[in-house]
């Protein structure tokens, strides 16, 4: 028997993800030796830490363009930019995730073991204090997130996925009011995410039947090459794409998507809609640009559909809906169309769109989640639309940054979600994609009406009996809800910074 | 080395884990189907390392001991919401409840 | 074959043409954040806001007129820049927009003068103020962009601001239906507009008026049609013209000034705005420009025909604004010299239109908000000045000489009968025609308003004036409406030349002599108006009466909405509740369900969304079934 050979690792290129997984690690061992009243602030504050010093290598790094971990993680321009939105998003959702000022306790539930109805069920919804759990499961999701942009074959990114998506199953499963909704969902989204991760690896296995090896570079040299048939590389490539289409919420594998942005707690709603998403996109980016784009010209009409699909399910559902965390759940659905149509230009316009597309919408719609969490009533947060009529008189601030937010949503100019807009179907249609363009003008035109009528209930009813009151956000709420609407000002306003970035960071390696 | 009698057997094992996830209620025993579906493609796994020209050899079967651990990680996840839910509801299966109504 | 277009870098005064816009824009946002504490002095920075544009408008102007290139451009800053997408956030004032300037500020200046009267008793009027401001400051940003990407965000802007005021008294529940409406009806027409941006690019790969105009001669003919036909889908949702016509009359809900300054003066014309500055591409193209004409005779006709059916001032009014919209969609169809015509008539509708708006409000003031033409009369004795100022805007706009609507309206009816062959006769006739009907229905409308017997509700005794804070608007609105198209008509068309290009030397046959269709068309108008007085002189029945088929289809707007019904609004329906069904019950709920679903109102389908994971893996294993299968199929196809 030969003598192994450990792969070389790039260290400071793998970093991030290295102080991220440690982070979680140390928050782990925290849970177990610190006293109760001291886990809080002490997680929190470590699992911020943990973000802004990975930021900090991320941003050092910038210029990193190597392949390492023999070949099974890519440190490229694409993987450095998705993982900086990553994080930035990340600590957005953090400090939706930490702020305890609207609720006693916070979102989360004390002790998710307590039977739902029962006495201690009603003293944990206004006594006690919510788990500490969150923050280590919270870095463990994006520290997986990090892997999956960055992942350079199929088996890294399958294990990527499970490692970002089990930890967002458990933390779906602990919101601290509607447990049992909240429980549910945790479980749907489970099942039906094990099920979908198990048609990946079909793919994957399916793949490396064909290259024989699963690296993109060796996929793609057996694309190019290989004379041997291609039904075991079709196949494997279209339920490669179901495992992704499903996290990134695309129809027709967007069916979890309403009921678990519904059930979750609302930051972690938040976490999904932006991050999940940026990882999700950043993970199918690599698959079919570097791995696959031999055969681009058979995936882009499938895909074409499936966006197209994507965009008309999302828009014309999110018409019917009358509960403000499903409106966004399909709105969130409608943009993966969009992504995708971005995606679909295969090209580095396209790739660098997308990526524009991601940062935009994650800013705008963690902002959007945090409103959701402050309109409240004695039950908890109340996001049944009726509920909101009114709300202009209520609070005209929050009410008018909500319209703001939905602004950004429909597409209005100046806000970060035109520029978005603009940029992919700029793309698409330089890629001779111009039904896709039009597809998407059309359903993005419909998708500003069910916006437009959540914007004229908060303005224009006068507030019923039962309009509920908006609470006062904490100070990480407050952080987070002026991080994502400037955001989404800036980049609506002067979005070249931003534009230059991403067309720079452009380019993978292969 | 006949490579078609795993393949069909892993590709009944696989259909057998989907009609599973779609006919069976009861919540542990659909994670049991997707755990089938995963050892199904373990088995395609371990068969193409042996038949295909692999850049690296014996990778195949590495890959099926990653599948094999993170299955268990899965296995370790869903049981513990499923025990939960179980606390709650008394109950396993997975559309016993429609969602909207117990919105309590 | 088009001139080369060259526009002029601004420099001097010029380079602070953005203020334009930032005053009202700063003043929407003072309104708007500061809340209850501006109530007291809201309205006049609302005011002033608008006036200090307008006078900074004329000094730009002035400053304008001396140049020798009379278009200068100002860059403020890089927009959009991925890849070959470049956007410039930058402003253009040519004369076309330097008259659409002085019209939106002026015009808007006195309308917002006569909110402050009319919207005294109202507890949000500060609001209303905020909105009025960010209209106009939109409605600034449309003319003055200097590429159709900043035209788009006007046309966004301008549209967003018009639906929060037409929504803005949503204690009436038709205000908010109506709102609805016009957002639907514009999105269709935006939808359009964006996508022909869209082809812009992937043309041309710019969307600057100046390279897009120079480059449009090296595109095919057919894209030009396309292209032209979605600017022009956009124009008539914004402008309410055939087929997107029927939510302009139903937006009258809103506050009269907003009728008046939006739906009358300024925003609907943006689509005559997008037509005349997108010349170079409508010229480009005669299929387009006959299409253009076509849209433009029809709808006048159909909104001078509806007009003589409805009896709620308002809603006449309205149609006579689609009418003459027509009449400038006509205009910029004929193309060459008439595109200046159709601005002169734009800038003389924008005054007497919004004189009439004001004059219907002013009634309205003192008729306890009574709409009903059968329920005035007789109102020239109790307001002296709204009689005066409406009767002359009511003179201006059937065209009667010498006020502006002769001026204005006149040429462009000459104009359609200097089209070659049997279009002239039909396109021109279908104007004098649209003129006589005109003079009918807004006879009709002053005799029943301000003659004849009362016929007023009881709880009226004794109508009052409107307070000074109105009336004077409405004189010097009055004085434009007598004055202005003598003015513009000759002095207008020189002054656009830069934008819209020379047509002095171009020789024009009419098929009749010029004189006989100007006598032609004043005869038509004074039959019109002679009849209507001799039927209303003595008042009308206070009831709507059994008609015959066509009162009742004018009646109906001519079934526009039962059209838009049957066409668009039930496949939606149908549409969605697809997709609700497919979404929620999976594929085997179409196996097991479909019964259950088809015979259920919405109180079931909604019953129906509940998850069930087993028929979510249902839908996810047929979604990956079809993927797959397509993805093979592909494959053998590529192999056979």
């Amino acid at each position: 028997m030969e003598d192994l050979s450990l792969p070389k690792i790039d260290y400071a290129a793998v970093a991030p993800m290295l102080i991220l997984f440690g982070v979680a690690c140390v928050g782990v061992l925290f849970e177990g030796v610190l006293p109760k009243a001291a886990r809080r602030v002490t997680q929190l504050v470590l699992a911020l830490l943990g973000l802004v010093a990975a930021l900090s290598v991320i941003v050092w790094q910038s210029d990193t363009r190597v392949l390492t971990a023999g070949g099974a993680v890519a440190i490229d321009g694409p993987t450095l930019f998705l993982q900086g939105a990553i994080i930035v998003l990340g600590i957005m959702a953090l400090l939706l995730i930490g702020d305890r000022a609207m609720e006693h306790g916070g979102a989360f539930v004390a002790q998710a073991a307590i039977t739902v109805g029962s006495e201690a069920d009603r003293k944990q919804a206004v006594k006690e204090q919510g788990a500490t759990e969150v923050y280590p499961l919270t870095v463990f999701a994006i520290a997986g997130m990090l892997l999956f942009v960055a992942a350079n074959d199929l088996l890294t990114m399958f294990v990527a996925l499970e490692v970002f998506s089990l930890p967002l199953y458990l933390l779906c499963a602990l919101a601290r009011r509607r447990r049992l909704l909240s429980q549910e969902a945790a479980l749907k989204y489970f099942l039906l995410g094990a099920y979908a991760s198990a048609f990946f690896l079909f793919g994957v296995a399916l793949v490396y039947g064909f290259a024989g090896g699963v690296e993109f570079g060796t996929i793609h040299d057996s694309v190019t090459e290989s004379t041997q048939s291609t039904v075991l590389l079709y196949a494997g490539l279209a339920m490669i794409a179901i495992g992704l289409l499903f996290k990134a919420a695309a129809a027709p594998f967007h069916v979890w998507t309403p009921d678990v942005y519904q059930g979750a707690p609302t930051p972690i709603t938040g976490l999904m809609a932006a991050c999940t998403k940026v990882a999700a996109f950043g993970g199918l980016l690599r698959v079919l640009y570097v791995g696959f784009d031999g055969v681009a010209w058979d995936y882009t009409p499938i895909l074409g559909v499936v966006a197209v699909l994507t965009m008309l399910i999302g828009a014309v559902l999110a018409v019917t809906q009358t509960d403000i965390k499903r409106l966004l759940a399909y709105s969130s659905i409608a943009n993966a169309g969009y992504l995708l149509v971005g995606v679909l230009a295969l090209s580095k316009d396209g790739l660098s769109s997308t990526m524009f597309y991601l940062v935009a919408y994650g800013f705008t719609v963690i902002a959007a989640f945090g409103v959701v969490t402050l309109v409240r009533d004695a039950d908890g947060e109340a996001t049944h639309l009726s509920r909101w009529a009114g709300l202009g008189r209520r609070s005209p601030l929050y009410a008018g940054i909500f319209t703001f937010i939905l602004l950004a949503f429909a597409g209005i100019p100046l806000t970060s979600g035109f520029i978005a807009k603009f940029a992919v179907f700029g793309a698409a249609l330089d890629s001779g994609e111009a039904w896709l363009v039009v597809f998407g003008v059309v359903t993005s035109m419909l998708l500003a009406f069910p916006y437009l009528r959540v914007v004229v209930m908060m303005w224009l009813s006068e507030p019923g009996e039962s309009t509920p009151t908006v609470s006062i956000p904490g100070g990480l709420t407050a952080a987070a809800l002026v991080i994502g609407v400037v955001a989404t000002l800036v980049l609506g306003v002067a979005p070249a910074p931003l534009l230059d970035l991403t067309t720079s960071a452009a380019d993978f390696v292969r | 080395m006949r490579p078609v009698i795993p393949y069909v057997t892993a590709a009944l094992l696989f259909g057998l884990g989907v009609y599973g996830v779609l006919r069976r209620r009861n919540a542990v025993l659909v994670l049991m189907s997707v755990e089938l579906m995963l050892n199904a493609v373990n088995l395609i796994l371990i068969t193409a390392d042996t038949t295909v020209r692999a850049a690296l050899p014996q990778t195949g079967q590495v890959f099926a001991l990653f599948v094999i651990v993170i299955a268990a990680a899965e296995v370790g996840v869903g049981l513990a919401i499923v025990l939960q839910l179980y606390r709650l509801r008394a109950t396993v299966a997975v559309d016993d409840v429609p969602l909207e109504k117990v919105d309590a | 074959m088009h001139d080369t277009v060259e526009y002029a870098h601004a420099s001097g005064l010029l380079s602070s043409v953005w203020l334009l816009i930032a005053i009202p824009l700063a003043s929407a946002a003072i309104l708007l954040l500061l809340g209850k504490r501006a109530d007291k002095w809201g309205h006049w920075l609302g005011v002033a806001s608008v006036g200090v544009s307008f006078v900074l408008g004329l000094t730009y102007f002035f400053q304008l007129r001396g140049l020798d290139n009379r278009a200068v451009e100002l860059s403020l800053f890089d927009y959009i820049e991925v890849g070959s997408l470049h956007v410039d956030f930058g402003l253009l004032f040519d004369p076309l927009s330097a008259v659409f300037v002085l019209l939106i500020t002026g015009v808007g200046s006195l309308i917002h003068l006569y909110a402050v009267g009319y919207m005294e008793h109202d507890a949000g009027r500060r609001r209303f103020f905020g909105y009025f401001n960010l209209f106009v400051a939109a409605m600034l940003l449309l003319v003055l962009g200097n590429n159709f990407v900043m035209l788009y965000i006007g046309w966004e802007g301008v549209g967003l601001a018009s639906y929060l005021l037409i929504s803005f008294w949503v204690e009436r529940p038709s205000a908010a239906t109506a709102g609805k409406k016009a957002f639907l009806m514009n999105r269709v027409g935006d939808a359009g507009f964006a996508i022909a941006i869209f082809l812009m690019f992937a043309q041309l790969g710019t969307t600057q008026y100046d390279e897009v105009f120079n480059g449009i001669g090296a595109v095919a003919s057919g894209t030009v049609l396309i292209m032209g036909l979605l600017l022009l889908l956009g124009a008539t949702g914004k402008s309410g013209q055939f087929p997107l016509q029927a939510w302009l009359p139903d937006a009258m809900e809103g506050p009269t000034p907003v009728s008046a300054l939006i739906h009358a003066a300024t925003m609907v014309t943006a689509g005559v705005y997008l037509i005349a500055r997108s010349n170079p591409i409508f010229t480009a193209n005669e299929t387009l420009q006959t299409v253009v004409v076509s849209v433009g005779a029809l709808t006048l006709l159909i909104g001078c025909i509806i007009g003589c059916a409805k009896d709620d001032i308002k809603r006449v009014l309205a149609w006579s604004t689609v009418s003459q919209i027509g009449y400038m969609f006509l205009g910029v169809g004929l193309g060459g010299a008439a595109y200046a015509l159709a601005i002169v008539h734009l800038l003389a509708h924008g005054f007497f239109k919004a004189g009439l708006f004001l004059g219907a409000g002013s009634v309205m003031h003192g008729m306890h908000d009574q709409t009903d033409i059968r329920r005035f009369g007789g109102l020239w004795r109790y307001m002296r000045i709204t009689w005066a100022t409406f009767g002359l805007a009511w003179l201006a706009i059937i065209g009667l000489p010498p006020l502006s609507g002769f001026f204005s309206k006149e040429p462009i009816i000459v104009a359609a009968y200097e089209r070659e062959g049997w279009t002239a006769w039909l396109f021109g006739t279908a104007a004098l025609i649209g003129a006589g009907v005109t003079a009918f229905y807004m006879t009709r409308l002053f005799v029943l308003t301000f003659h004849g017997p009362k016929r007023w509700t009881e709880d009226i005794d004794h109508p009052h004036e409107s307070p000074p804070v109105m009336t004077v608007p409405l004189v010097l609105l009055a004085v434009g409406s007598v004055a202005a198209g003598g003015l513009m008509a000759s002095s207008v068309p020189d002054w656009l030349v830069p934008a819209l290009g020379d047509h002095s030397g171009e020789e024009v046959h009419a098929v009749m002599s010029h004189g006989l269709i100007t006598a032609l068309s004043i005869v038509v108008t004074l039959l019109g108006a002679g009849l209507a007085y001799a039927l209303f002189r003595n008042g009308t029945a206070l009831q709507e009466q059994p008609a015959g088929p066509v009162v009742t289809a004018a009646r109906r707007n001519l079934y526009a909405d039962a059209f838009n019904e049957a066409v668009f609004e039930k496949p939606g329906i149908f549409l969605t509740r697809a997709l609700v069904f497919l979404d929620n019950r999976g594929i085997d709920g179409l196996v097991n369900g479909l019964a259950a679903a088809v015979g259920g109102g919405s109180s079931r389908l909604r019953r129906l969304q509940t998850g069930f994971v087993r028929s979510y893996a249902m839908s996810m294993l047929t979604g990956a079934l079809l993927v797959v299968a397509a993805f093979l199929a592909l494959q053998l196809g590529w192999l056979a």
